[in-house]
Order: C-alpha cells, then structure tokens, then sequence
C-alpha cells in the first residue's frame, strides 16, 4: 500500500515537471503557428491577404471582422526587405513579428505623412545604410529589428461596404521585396 | 518483481499523462496569467510580446495568433454579462456607457474560436464607433439581439454561447500606465428566447 502511494506521488512530481518540458517545448515544435500556416499559403516575399475576402478560410485566424489584413514572410539574412502599400485608407497599421509570432514593432498611419512606405533591416545592415542614405529611401520609415525571419503584416479598417473595395486595392497593390542596397 | 514494474508503470503512466494532459487543459481555458480585468473585459495586453509568460507564447504558437501590437490597439473579451451568466447566443443584451479613449473602436459578437458570428445575412455582426448614435453625455447604447432594435443594433443570430470582442485603435490605453482608470461599459441581460 505505501509502495502504490509511493508510485503514485512520484507520478504527481513526473506530472509537474512534464508539464513544465512540455509548455516551453509547445513553440518550438508548433507546427500550427503563423509563420507555418502563412509558410503553406505562400512563398517568401509575397503579400498574402488573411482575411476571407480574398476565398477560402482566413489563413491566420482572429482578425477583427471589419479589418482586411495582408502579410508577407521575409528573411533579414537575404538583406533588408521594404514594404510599400499605395493609396489612402481610413486607418491601417503595421506590426512586424519575429519567427515565433511576437511582435516586435508596430506602427499605424500617424507616424508618416499617410503612405506606407517602410523597410525592415537588421542594426548591422541599419549602419551599413546610414553611412550613404539613398534618395528613394529618404520618405521610409525603417524598423531596425534584431531578427532573421519575420512576418510583416499590414492591417486595414472598413468602415462600412462601400470602402471594402477600395481597401482591398490598397491591400492588393501592397509591395514586399527585397531591396538591394 | 512484476509489481515493481507496474508501479513504475504506473507512476510514467501519471506523469506523463497528467503532465500533458495539464498542459492542454491549460491552453484551452480562455482565463490565464497575465489576464488584466475591468468589469467584465478581459484583456492579456502582454500576449505576442516577447514579454509574455510561457502559456501565452504556447497559446500564441499553438493557435498561430498575430496579436496587435501596441501602436495598432488592445482587444478586450467578455464571456459574461454584470449578473454574472455567461453570454448565450438566443439572449438580448444591452451594452452601455463610456468607452475610453481611442481614435475608433469595433465591437464584435464572437464564437468559441473567437471568429464573428455567422449572421446567414448581409449584415456583420459587428458595429464600429463611427457609426453608433451617441446619447448627449457621450456614452453610447447598444442592442443586441435577433430581432432589429431602435438606435444602435448589433446583430446576432443561432444559439449557443457567445463572446463579445471590443478592441480600440490607436488608443493610449494600451500603454501598461493607461489602464490603471480605464472604465469599460456594462453589459446587462435584457432577456432570452427560451
């Protein structure tokens, strides 16, 4: 009887430190988190819509109903990547995320004159371009991230039907390259 | 001999078993750490940082959420109304007061999975601030329900419980600091189809 007691609060301790293993292991072995879903949706570089207007179900889920959403995958090791989206749109905001979905940096239509125009490079490639800034890239914001792999993701308000055309155009027409310097 | 082996067995059997079984029950529980709660809204403003605690970084990896980042807005979730009960789908609620300061707000009937509610219409189950009528003090109420309501209507539809998600943009209350007097407005239970 003590023995089966024994066995028993062993397996109570075992339980609390597989519990443990187990939660900080969950992130690096998901294979559901939004850098693999967008990963099966498309390739690197490519802005891809997340909400279901574009068909289909929404790639990455819990978007606001009346947000279009856009993202792109991107790897700072290839070199900086920018992001420009044309056209003018009641509200949007931007959040970079780093490989395991944590946002890094987020900005919204207020910190620039109303066009999203933005490039996102490492603090080494950041030096690199300070030294001789080139003219096209005077008007961008730029998201100094200490990251490799990361998602850029743009978000966009519809207030009612009637802008939902315009704001998939800004969506749509929304750029993501590499940028060679 | 054959005893010792099953009590071994047993107590893998336990650990293994309770340690992930734990960990699962854990992730699915809306309610977690770094919870902040005013009235009946719920808010993890910590969740999809770096910041965050390990059972937000499991559930973020888990669910593969892009959470909003602090310049874009903070969400706020109720799965209860002020008596208490939690929010059913065939019920009417009326949603009132003050809303904290943001340039603009959305508010949202939602599912388990936190989606929008499936209406089976051209009407979103979802209102946002431009659009709402304001009472002369500046609060603003709210129906819900099935059936049309005078002023401002969010529409639902089906049955089964119910979430509402409210999420302001561009609002200084998503700095740690502004939270502190933020007063969020009630939602009171008006009545059920039965």
């Amino acid at each position: 009887m003590r023995k089966l007691l024994h066995a028993i609060l062993l397996g109570l301790l075992g339980a609390g430190i597989v519990h443990i293993i187990v939660l900080l292991l969950v992130p690096e072995f998901s294979e559901r988190d939004a850098w693999s879903r967008l990963a099966m949706a498309s390739d690197l570089y490519k802005m891809t819509r997340l909400d279901a207007e574009a068909g289909g179900a929404p790639v990455v889920k819990s978007v606001d109903p009346l947000f279009y959403a856009a993202a792109c995958r991107f790897d700072l090791a290839d070199g900086m990547v920018r992001v420009k989206a044309p056209g003018n749109v009641p509200f949007w905001s931007v959040s970079v995320y780093n490989r395991s979905g944590h946002n890094v940096y987020s900005f919204n239509d207020r910190s620039t004159t109303g066009l999203l125009d933005s490039v996102v490079l490492t603090p080494a490639q950041m030096i690199e371009v300070r030294k001789d800034l080139p003219e096209e890239l005077q008007g961008a914001i730029f998201v100094e991230a200490p990251i490799d792999e990361g998602i850029f993701v743009i978000r966009a308000f519809v207030p009612d039907d009637s802008w939902k055309p315009t704001v998939s155009r800004f969506l749509d027409r929304g750029s993501c390259e590499l940028q060679d310097f | 001999m054959l005893k010792n082996a099953l009590l071994t067995l047993l107590s893998l059997a336990i650990a293994i078993g309770g340690g992930g079984g734990s960990v699962w029950y854990a992730l699915k529980t809306q309610d977690g750490v770094g919870a902040i709660r005013i009235g009946q809204w719920t808010a993890f403003p910590d969740i999809g940082t770096p910041a965050a605690d390990p059972y937000s970084k499991a559930r973020v990896a888990r669910e593969g959420v892009l959470a909003l980042g602090r310049a874009e807005g903070l969400s706020f979730i109720a799965e209860r109304d002020s008596g208490g009960e939690q929010l059913l789908r065939q019920c009417t609620y009326t949603i009132e007061g003050g809303f904290p300061t943001a340039r603009f707000w959305t508010l949202y009937a939602a599912d388990q999975s936190l989606g929008v509610v499936q209406t089976g219409r051209a009407r979103l189950a979802a209102l946002q601030s431009y659009q709402v009528l304001r009472q002369p003090d500046n609060s603003v109420i709210i129906s819900v329900g099935s059936r049309p309501a005078p002023g401002n209507w969010l529409l639902t539809e089906g049955a089964g419980r119910m979430y509402f998600v409210l999420t302001f943009y561009d609002t200084p209350i998503a700095s740690s600091t502004g939270l502190s007097d933020v007063t969020l407005p009630r939602i009171l239970r008006v009545g059920c189809n039965a």
